[in-house]
């Protein structure tokens, strides 16, 4: 069920006041918001709904078991176990064919010829998303940062339909503590809801699906067909589809989970306004980064043994955050630039005046400038189906100019310029918006809503494409 | 209702201004530098008024009553291009009226007045009318031509003189466009890669892949207008066509009046589809195309393979009652495994073995249609003379 179609409308329409009638009874309400959220989830494949429930009795066994052993060896034992079932879930339906085949071609290279099978595994929608989410409540438990909760707040947690197929990766410090008591229905921040998840909507139908579908995925399919000037549109058109589509998506979880009363963090802060690719990590999929840093950087030493120790322990982080985003060796490389890139700005911070004044004027533009055009070149690796691929991109960047370029429209430029404008749109604007439409009679709120349908509708083309990160 | 400021939301983790590598459990290292920016919090900026939660339902009712109002047309149209079904009954039953609704409260204007500014107007308009051509169709292949009369060149004594494959060289390209539904994208950007470095061909438009779409629902998407369209505009001398993937139904729109078409895979389901298949060949023919038709391979559900297998009989059947006018590409045996079935990772050219098929257990992914690529080429090659003229110095 995907956020922009009528059938998710009707879906939250009945949810939405069944939820605040059976709010004050929690015994009620979580039941009901589980099968919910199982009912959202099981529109895709209804199989997977037994992976989600075993995963939710999965780790809250083995949580509870861990907050309640006393020996610490026992409960190390016990967290390996239950990261053993997570990974090797994940591991299964996400890396099984990856591994086999690249294992495969390897050995064909020397030319063994191994008895591994291939097998055709569906990939479970969002299996990324609660496979942390569910790590991070086991490991929390373990470092003794969270007690468990029960199995019914923890089955709300882990499957709470707005965050569950795409994030944003929820703390269990953050969602479980406003599920101990019933939400207030009297104050609910209904304009920023309804700006979130208009602005959501209008971000991935009409920008990411525009710019997509207009040179994009053109590009990307034969770049020796095009010029090197739509190559390099391509590449930032990219950068904000991808952006456009993945905050549009968590804009209008973070709404949803508005109206039914919660509250979730932040997921982007304008990530292309970035001034190093330090700053694009606390921007971009912030709730992705932090949870790198405290479940893989951290336990891998972080910056505690040292520059080489550190530097090490930034590529690896940021390679498993590679490999998490899809089974391919280009993300891989993605990942991998983005570490080598943290490593080589921590070296050159330890290397230059650490007091120096912050960056005014051209030499912050210049660093902004740089941090955009590094992500977008890391960029192609991410968009681009294989290395030669990748290269073929890259290379068209430099040598085919001169070419005409049909598919650099000022339709395709005007997208560019909003996708990129808006991230240095001060933060009052948008406040502004939402607290004069907060004092707009109920009709004059729902015309405005209404109209900001009809252009989405309008502007967007034909049909709705999936969510980038459905596939992660 | 009182106006308040927002409760106070959970403070954001310290470790939310921290960065990777400033991050560490407290008193293991030195403490973490300032952070540079001050978080934003929810709450900054001038007060938002805090409403109900049955205000939040008052207003989504509202809105979503008012927009459906406002784009009453366009839900009307994709009410209509729904699945045949129970679903698509009741969604024709409720949007007809609402679009009679908004038509007369001129409440249809503001999303005219935008499809207007963008260029879009008449999207909402439903087209079915196939407009297949009565006239006879072409006849003679299009990939042969006839030797040239005696003088030019004294024919060999005791050989007959066989037609000539049409020649194509750097100076006259052979144009080939490429369209269908979501089938075609994959393979139609391997193909637009193939072409690239040989002279003699030139894909021509962009590769015209449009999802949901397909010849029995013109409701839809009217391919029947857009491959006239096409054709016209960019003269091509071969199209690479690929339909068949949403048209396992047993629900067709723009049948002749009084026709009907009975189960898929029935008699005259078969006639009809045969016969909108043989009319987009001879359409194409007629501009002077040849057509190179891509069946529909095996898919990981063994019922939509069946219905593919009843849609490739359909368009097998009518591209060899068209020698030298068409020919179709045979995905079903290229795309097969080991077993014989479905397979999502093949062997491919170069040795490696590769992810062929999409995650969906229907689509390509690049190496499948780089597969395609190469029997498209095949094929072109089979029936066109795309070489002869490195043999001539000023071809």
């Amino acid at each position: 069920m995907l956020f922009p179609t009528a059938t998710f409308a009707i879906f939250f329409l009945i949810v939405l006041p069944l939820s605040w009638l059976t709010m004050p009874w929690p015994h009620r309400w979580r039941p009901f918001i589980v099968i919910a959220s199982y009912v959202f989830y099981s529109w895709w494949d209804w199989r997977f709904v037994f992976l989600l429930a075993g995963c939710t009795v999965w780790n809250q066994v083995l949580a509870v078991r861990i907050w309640r052993t006393p020996d610490r060896s026992r409960r190390k034992a016990l967290l390996f176990l239950a990261l053993a079932g997570d990974l090797g879930v994940l591991g299964y339906f996400k890396y099984y064919d990856f591994f086999v085949s690249s294992t495969d071609n390897m050995a064909t290279v020397v030319g063994l010829d191994l008895p591994f099978s291939l097998k055709t595994i569906v990939l479970p929608v969002g299996i990324s998303f609660f496979t942390f989410m569910a790590i991070s409540y086991v490991v929390d438990a373990y470092r003794g940062d969270f007690q468990p909760t029960t199995l019914e707040k923890f089955a709300v947690y882990l499957s709470f339909f707005p965050h569950l197929v795409a994030g944003p990766i929820v703390r269990p410090g953050e969602l479980i503590p406003q599920l101990e008591t019933p939400r207030d229905p009297r104050r609910v921040d209904t304009s920023r809801a309804f700006y979130l998840i208009a602005t959501g909507l209008f971000k991935k139908v009409v920008i990411a699906n525009y710019l997509a579908s207009s040179i994009v995925d053109q590009v990307f399919a034969a770049p020796g067909q095009h010029s090197s000037l739509e190559i390099l549109i391509a590449v930032y058109a990219y950068a904000v589809q991808i952006y456009a589509d993945f905050s549009g998506y968590t804009d209008i979880a973070i709404g949803i989970a508005l109206l039914l009363g919660f509250s979730f963090p932040q997921n982007f802060d304008s990530p292309y306004a970035a001034v190093s690719v330090q700053d694009f990590w606390r921007r971009w999929h912030m709730t992705l980064s932090r949870w790198l840093r405290d479940y893989v950087y951290i336990p891998l030493g972080g910056n505690r043994r040292g520059s080489v120790a550190t530097y090490r322990n930034l590529m690896l982080t940021m390679l498993i955050g590679g490999l998490w985003h899809g089974a391919a060796w280009t993300f891989v490389v993605w990942g991998g630039l983005h570490g080598a890139a943290l490593a080589g700005e921590r070296w050159w911070r330890e290397r230059s005046d650490a007091a120096a004044p912050r960056a005014t004027g051209w030499p912050l533009w210049r660093a902004r400038i740089l941090t955009f055009h590094f992500v977008c070149l890391a960029w192609i690796f991410f968009r681009s189906d294989s290395f030669a691929s990748a290269w073929d991109m890259i290379e068209g960047l430099f040598t085919q100019w001169g070419r005409p370029s049909p598919l650099v429209t000022s339709g395709v430029l005007l997208a560019l310029a909003v996708g990129i404008g808006s991230q240095y749109l001060p933060a009052r604007v948008p406040r502004i918006l939402m607290a004069r439409f907060s004092r707009l009679p109920v009709l004059a709120q729902a015309t405005v809503l209404a109209l900001a349908l009809m252009l989405t509708s309008v502007l967007g083309p034909e049909g709705v494409a999936p969510f980038i990160y459905f596939q992660f | 209702m009182a106006e308040r400021r927002l409760p106070q939301l959970p403070p954001l983790l310290d470790d939310e201004t921290r960065t990777l590598e400033q991050a560490a459990p407290a008193g293991d290292e030195a403490p973490p530098e300032k952070p540079r920016r001050r978080p934003r919090l929810d709450d900054e900026g001038p007060p938002r008024k805090l409403w109900s939660a049955g205000h939040a339902l008052v207003v989504c009712v509202l809105a979503l009553a008012i927009g459906l109002l406002l784009n009453a047309p366009g839900i009307h149209k994709s009410a209509y291009n729904k699945q045949a079904g129970w679903q698509r009954d009741v969604a024709l039953a409720v949007t007809g009226p609402l679009a009679g609704v908004s038509g007369a409260l001129l409440l249809d204007r503001p999303r005219e007045g935008v499809q207007a500014l963008v260029g879009r107007s008449g999207s909402d308009e439903i087209h079915t009318d196939l407009g297949l051509p009565a006239a006879a169709p072409v006849t003679t292949p299009l990939t042969r031509v006839a030797p040239k009369p005696a003088g030019s060149s004294a024919p060999t004594p005791g050989k007959a003189a066989a037609p000539h494959k049409v020649a194509f060289s750097p100076k006259k390209k052979l144009r080939i466009w490429i369209a269908g539904d979501s089938l075609v994208i994959t393979p139609g950007y391997a193909i637009v890669r193939a072409a690239g470095p040989s002279p003699a061909l030139e894909t021509v438009g962009s590769v015209d892949g449009r999802v949901a779409t397909g010849l029995t629902r013109p409701d839809v998407f009217n391919w029947f207008d857009e491959i006239r369209r096409q054709a016209k505009e960019l003269r091509p001398k071969a199209v690479v066509l690929a339909f068949g993937g949403n048209d396992d139904k047993a629900y067709m729109t723009g049948l002749p009046d009084g026709a009907s078409i009975g189960d898929f895979g029935s008699w005259a389901w078969r006639k009809e589809y045969g016969r909108r298949v043989g009319g987009v060949i001879d359409a194409l023919n007629r501009a002077g195309a040849f057509v190179i038709w891509i069946g529909l391979p095996q898919t990981r559900d063994a019922d939509q393979t069946r219905r593919f297998d009843v849609v490739n009989s359909v368009v097998v059947k009518q591209t060899r009652k068209r020698p030298g006018r068409a020919a179709y590409i045979d995905t079903y045996t290229a795309f097969a495994g080991d077993d014989g079935g479905y397979a999502e990772y093949l062997h491919t050219g170069s040795g490696k073995l590769e992810k062929v098929r999409a995650g969906d257990g229907v689509h390509f992914e690049r190496a499948g249609g780089d597969i395609i690529a190469r029997l498209v080429l095949r094929e072109l090659n089979k029936e066109f003379d795309l070489t002869s003229w490195r043999k001539k110095p000023n071809a």
